[in-house]
């Protein structure tokens, strides 16, 4: 895969870097500013790119911003944004266009590389890669009907999953079941959540992340 | 297109209207004082002097009879403008604030002292905040009544009624008097040309003699000019609170720096060192080690990240005020809609604490007000911003906490005895809102509180400030 970076800090980006190349991926443009990450993204149109939220010159959200300006010119360019936090506000805004290809993720989850890389991969197939504190956050919200309410324990635990934007042999591999027994389960929270099911991992995660919204305040 | 395109005529004969109308208004405002303070002294004068009327005496007497007649006539003008400005002074400095923001976009805050909640003090007697009692329900009884006797506004109210009084009632009443004048003249033989001119002068002159009430009631209207004294025992406060707040937070912050993250990382310095020197002998064990330095290490992210979080919340730094609100309600454990109409980021230190005062009041709003929804807005207009937190909670928020300044000397001593005796008649809830308020005051912003028992509660808190 061909991998752009854009990360301010000198370590961090290094680290990136030799972490994507040691899974085997080229990274193309190794950058560490806004304006800089627009322009390598929307000139490299890479397989996926890495983004820090917060980068030089304002040290505001110029990463996110220079990510949803070249996604508003390549539709669906995936982008993994990597932050220190993880903000519910942020998320919505990423998957908003309800393209697909999106990660966000805490930087602290580059301390687990397998995870990451895997992360990684699922961004540049069109899927989403959300952290799990953001999906905790998202699925926590105060709803007036409780949809969730009738879920079971274990069906609740597979929809979080699967709002991280797993597929349903890595749900089945995170909690020891069968492939069978997942499907079996998605099947039945479909079936109470009211979504229509569909096999692409992506159209499962914003069929979720819609249904909160719609019902939520 | 309707109010450009009005021909000449129409638009005078509107503006004459309005004109006669306001005045009419204006002169009703202005006009009760000497309405009834006119008739007093006059016919007072005129019994007073039925007293010496048959008297023949020395002179040098008949002139101290005329002066005590004159003495006893002010005595009786006195009470009964008395008599109007305790009962009536309030209402018509209402009314003539209203006529002034409402027709010449004048606005004057004014700043009456405030009902506050009844304390029991260590000698047995009751502090409704201006005076004791010798029980509570006596105390909460004159509560309103020792708030209104004691108020410096009261005062402002009577000046502005006497003022008003030789002033605006004058030129607003002016017009109308030409008028009425001018229309008795009309019906007089010989006398037309005087009495159509009169009508002309009065309708002429009605769309601007009401306007003095607009330069006046910008100095009359407002709170009283705060004595320098006065000031200074204000700021002196302040500051107290400053130097303490900024203590406390920088405690909190290098007790959650050495508890956390640093023992974090001496922990993992620790494993780390274990893990080498095992590294050779039994690999799986360093192996083993080596993974729990690594959790160790995430959660000593996760608690800089907490700790950066109530510091500086870095939506806020990243985005400003209000997408650092709604990332705040997103997050809440209620339905919580933001509103907002302020066009750029204010001054990052107001903004931060603003901030912080949502953050706690919104946080009141689903700890202790059993509300099921809240409303969030963020207005600026006039350089003030303004946020106002609503919610359908249970309301009765503790009148404790109400502007600074309002308040009249003694209530509320100094700096940190704000909280604990601001917070005496509310709880938790009324505790956060003293901080708040004092913190707020550090920028010249108020808090006002409007919270019914039984809700809703709608809690503003205003602060003058530039935007970016």
């Amino acid at each position: 895969m061909r991998v752009v970076v854009a990360e301010d800090l000198f370590l961090l980006r290094d680290g990136l870097v030799r972490l994507v190349e040691a899974y085997g991926h080229t990274v193309v443009a190794a950058v560490g500013s806004g304006p800089e990450a627009l322009d390598a993204l929307l000139t490299h149109r890479p397989d996926v790119a890495i983004v820090d939220v917060r980068l030089p010159p304002t040290f505001s959200d110029e990463g996110l911003q220079a990510a949803l300006a070249a996604r508003r010119q390549i539709p669906g360019l995936p982008v993994l944004i990597l932050s220190q936090h993880v903000e519910q506000l942020y998320a919505r805004e990423l998957l908003a266009d309800e393209r697909g290809g999106i990660g966000y993720q805490l930087k602290d989850r580059v301390l687990d590389a397998d995870q990451f890389t895997d992360a990684l991969q699922r961004v540049a197939d069109g899927g989403t890669a959300l952290d799990p504190t953001v999906v905790a956050k998202l699925l926590g919200r105060p709803t007036r009907v409780d949809p969730l309410a009738a879920l079971t324990d274990r069906e609740r635990s597979v929809l979080e999953l699967m709002a991280e934007g797993l597929s349903n042999a890595a749900i089945a591999a995170r909690l020891f079941l069968s492939e069978g027994a997942i499907s079996k389960y998605t099947t039945s929270i479909f079936a109470k959540l009211g979504i229509a099911a569909a096999d692409d991992t992506n159209r499962r995660v914003r069929a979720v992340l819609a249904y909160l919204d719609g019902s939520g305040a | 297109m309707t109010g450009s395109a009005e021909v000449g005529p129409a638009r005078w004969a509107r503006a004459v209207g309005h004109g006669l109308y306001r005045s009419a208004v204006v002169t009703g405002v202005t006009g009760v004082l000497p309405a009834i303070a006119v008739p007093v002294a006059f016919f007072g004068f005129r019994f007073a002097r039925t007293w010496s009327a048959d008297l023949s005496a020395p002179l040098a007497v008949l002139v101290l009879v005329f002066v005590g007649e004159i003495a006893m006539t002010l005595l009786w003008t006195g009470a009964a403008g008395w008599f109007v400005v305790a009962f009536l002074g309030r209402p018509l400095s209402r009314a003539a604030r209203w006529a002034a923001r409402r027709w010449l976009g004048v606005t004057v805050e004014p700043r009456y002292n405030p009902v506050l909640p009844v304390t029991r003090m260590a000698t047995g007697f009751w502090w409704n905040g201006y005076a004791y009692h010798e029980s509570e329900r006596e105390a909460r009884r004159r509560a309103s009544l020792d708030a209104r006797h004691h108020d410096p506004q009261l005062r402002r109210d009577a000046l502005w009624l006497l003022v008003a009084a030789v002033t605006v009632l004058p030129a607003a009443a002016a017009p109308l008097a030409c008028l009425a004048a001018g229309g008795y003249l009309l019906t007089q033989a010989g006398l037309l040309g005087c009495g159509i001119a009169l009508c002309v002068v009065g309708l002429a002159a009605a769309p601007f003699g009401w306007r003095l009430l607009g330069p006046l009631g910008v100095r009359l209207l407002g709170a009283s000019p705060r004595s320098l004294g006065r000031r200074v025992e204000e700021l002196e406060a302040i500051r107290a609170d400053l130097t303490q707040n900024q203590a406390a937070e920088l405690e909190r912050i290098e007790r959650g720096l050495h508890d956390g993250a640093q023992a974090r990382l001496v922990a993992l310095g620790m494993s780390m060192g274990a893990a080498e020197r095992l590294v050779d002998e039994d690999p799986d064990k360093a192996k083993q080690i080596l993974a729990q330095a690594r959790s160790s290490s995430a959660a000593a992210l996760a608690e800089l990240r907490s700790l950066v979080r109530g510091i500086n919340p870095p939506v806020l730094a990243e985005r400003g005020l209000v997408d650092a609100v709604r990332a705040l309600a997103l997050d809440a454990a209620l339905p919580v809609e933001v509103r907002s109409t302020v066009p750029a980021r204010p001054e990052r230190p107001v903004e931060s604490a603003m901030y912080f005062a949502v953050a706690e009041l919104l946080a009141n709003a689903v700890k202790h007000a059993r509300a099921s929804r809240v409303e969030i807005d963020l207005d600026y207009g006039e350089r003030v911003l303004t946020a106002t937190v609503t919610d359908d909670g249970v309301g009765g928020i503790g009148a404790a906490a109400t502007e600074p300044g309002g308040t009249p000397p003694g209530t509320r001593p100094a700096g940190s005895q704000q909280a604990g005796s601001g917070s005496a008649g509310s709880g938790q809830a009324g505790s956060g809102l003293a901080g708040i308020e004092r913190r707020m005051a550090a920028f010249g912003g108020v808090l006002r509180i409007d919270s019914p028992a039984g809700g809703p509660s709608r809690i503003t808190v205003a602060v003058p400030c530039a935007l970016s």
